[in-house]
């Protein structure tokens, strides 16, 4: 191992891929500011996967862009691998996507995926956008327009577009949420998959209690008036996971005990 | 996959067939034309219509034959008016409106003005302008221009802005410079509101020549409908006219075509 090498890996070693401490999220400026998160601390492993869940309006899509510098920090800290969120953005250091697939329509789904390549000075390393392709199940639909694929089928290029930078993180924000529930299934099942085969730490926002329980490794509940944590729950299912997963006791009862907390939220 | 991609019909299923299938759908429309003329014929013919009054068709087909000669001379300066125009009038919209996207204080001071010019009626403006440039070209081409300039402008401004919130936070989060975001997202996504003004410019910059013509011109279709309308030469008028109106449906076809081979993706935009 090179010198560089070993450098990366004790600085990854040091700081835990993301971590937020007392962080506060105010939107307007003076004293009519909505506090949006209040007081927030959470730390994210390296190579998990986290899930969010909250009602609406608990500010789980705010904190997941302030993770992405989209929202800027009113007061706390934001350590993504050691950096602020800003130099990691500029790093490459994480990859955002978004509820809707937010392709651009003039684009094929291979040209969709360079995108990243082709702005913000290009990314240090990339994936061959054809391979993933592949890894998403869309091999055979390089050519196709954004408008030729169906609402799964474009969230899964914007997954391979997210991916194209070979990014350390990858910040979701309910990518399923517009898609009916058999291809939300399908999609969690692949998602999984892609975790596991590449080793990227997640971060997934929704609002479905079984999607939440059924990917992550922890649920990171959120309340309201003002956005905090309620609690970090984990969820002690063994990987690799299937669908069946949601039929068996821990399961439900996991899924039983948020749907508690939410109710308290 | 369970995802069901949507059906992509095949372009071109065989030429012949596609132009079977505009004659097909396009016969209402060719026999009402036709009707209309042999009902002009008739009318002209059986209330014994002075020619000077309201030609017959025949008449303007004479016409045609006729005058070819003076028509075919007097079409190109309207070409040339029309499509300078057409280059200039759109070029300046175009510029100003990524300046007006980029710069907010532009826009305050400047957008009243161009509301201002687009209030003034062209053919008000035309006489002030072949005072100040004279009777050559110029004051054509600008009166082309100005014409196409402002609908042009108003659909590329909001055009420009037509981005999606989420596009942006796109962009922002891969780091996109503010040229990036304006070559690979603004330009793009303002194609379909170009095109829709750009449609609008291929007629009227043909009505901004022939205006131009009508003020002390020795040349151009606008000058040939002055000249026959004084002169009661009313089948030439009449063949004028109509050399003006294909020539703008020339300009709007070539357009459209245009806007076929470059924009293929559905827009939500009304052209």
């Amino acid at each position: 191992m090179n010198q560089l090498a070993v450098e990366l890996t004790r600085q990854a070693g040091a700081h835990p891929a993301i971590s937020v401490e007392n962080l506060d999220v105010v939107f307007g400026a003076g004293g009519k500011g909505v506090t949006a998160l209040a007081g927030v601390n959470v730390t994210i492993p390296t190579g998990g996967l986290v899930t969010m869940l909250g009602p609406s309006g608990c500010g789980k899509s705010t904190l997941l862009r302030a993770l992405a510098d989209l929202v800027p920090a009113a007061a706390g800290e934001i350590s993504i691998f050691g950096r602020s969120p800003r130099l990691a953005r500029e790093a490459r250091d994480f990859a955002f996507v978004f509820q809707d697939a937010t392709l651009l329509p003039w684009r094929s789904a291979i040209d969709n995926v360079r995108l990243p390549l082709e702005v913000g000075g290009g990314a240090p390393k990339h994936a061959d956008p054809a391979e993933l392709l592949d890894l998403v199940g869309l091999k055979g639909r390089e050519k196709a327009l954004p408008e030729e694929l169906s609402g799964g089928m474009r969230q899964r290029v914007a997954i391979a577009r997210a991916l194209v930078t070979r990014p350390r993180i990858l910040l979701m924000d309910e990518p399923f949420g517009a898609l009916d529930e058999i291809t939300r299934d399908k999609l969690n099942e692949e998602l999984l998959r892609i975790w596991q085969e590449t080793g990227t730490t997640i971060v997934f926002v929704t609002h479905s209690i079984p999607e939440a329980v059924f990917l992550g490794q922890k649920v990171l509940v959120l309340a309201a008036n003002p956005g905090r944590v309620r609690e970090y729950v984990p969820v002690e299912l063994p990987f690799p996971r299937r669908l069946k997963v949601r039929d068996t006791l821990e399961f439900v009862q996991i899924t039983a005990h948020l749907r508690q907390l939410l109710e308290e939220c | 996959m369970a995802d069901i991609a949507i059906a992509t019909p095949s372009r071109y299923p065989g030429k012949s067939r596609a132009l079977w299938m505009i004659a097909s759908r396009r016969w209402p429309a060719i026999a009402a034309v036709l009707g209309l003329v042999v009902i002009w014929e008739i009318i002209t013919a059986g209330f014994h219509v002075p020619s000077y009054m309201a030609p017959s068709p025949v008449e303007v087909l004479a016409a045609f034959r006729d005058n070819g000669q003076t028509l075919w001379s007097n079409v190109w300066p309207t070409v040339f008016e029309a499509l300078l125009g057409f280059f200039f009038g759109n070029l300046v919209a175009i510029v100003v409106a990524v300046w007006f996207v980029h710069s907010p204080t532009a826009e305050r001071a400047f957008y009243p003005v161009a509301v201002f010019m687009h209030t003034v009626p062209i053919i008000a403006l035309a006489p002030i302008l072949v005072l100040l440039f004279g009777n050559g070209f110029t004051p054509k081409i600008i009166i082309a221009a100005l014409i196409c300039f402002f609908p042009t402008l108003v659909n590329m401004v909001r055009g420009l802005r037509a981005v999606s919130p989420a596009a942006l936070d796109l962009m922002r989060v891969l780091s996109a410079k503010k040229s990036e975001i304006f070559w690979k997202l603004r330009l793009p996504s303002s194609l379909p509101f170009l095109f829709a003004a750009l449609k609008i410019a291929a007629t009227t910059c043909v009505i901004g020549a022939i205006v131009a013509e009508w003020i002390g011109s020795s040349f151009g279709l606008g000058a040939l409908i002055i000249e026959a309308t004084y002169n009661f030469r009313s089948s030439l008028l009449y063949a004028t006219v109509l050399v003006a109106a294909l020539l703008a449906v020339l300009l709007f076809s070539i357009v459209s075509l245009a806007e076929a081979r470059l924009i293929r993706w559905k827009s939500p935009v009304v052209g």
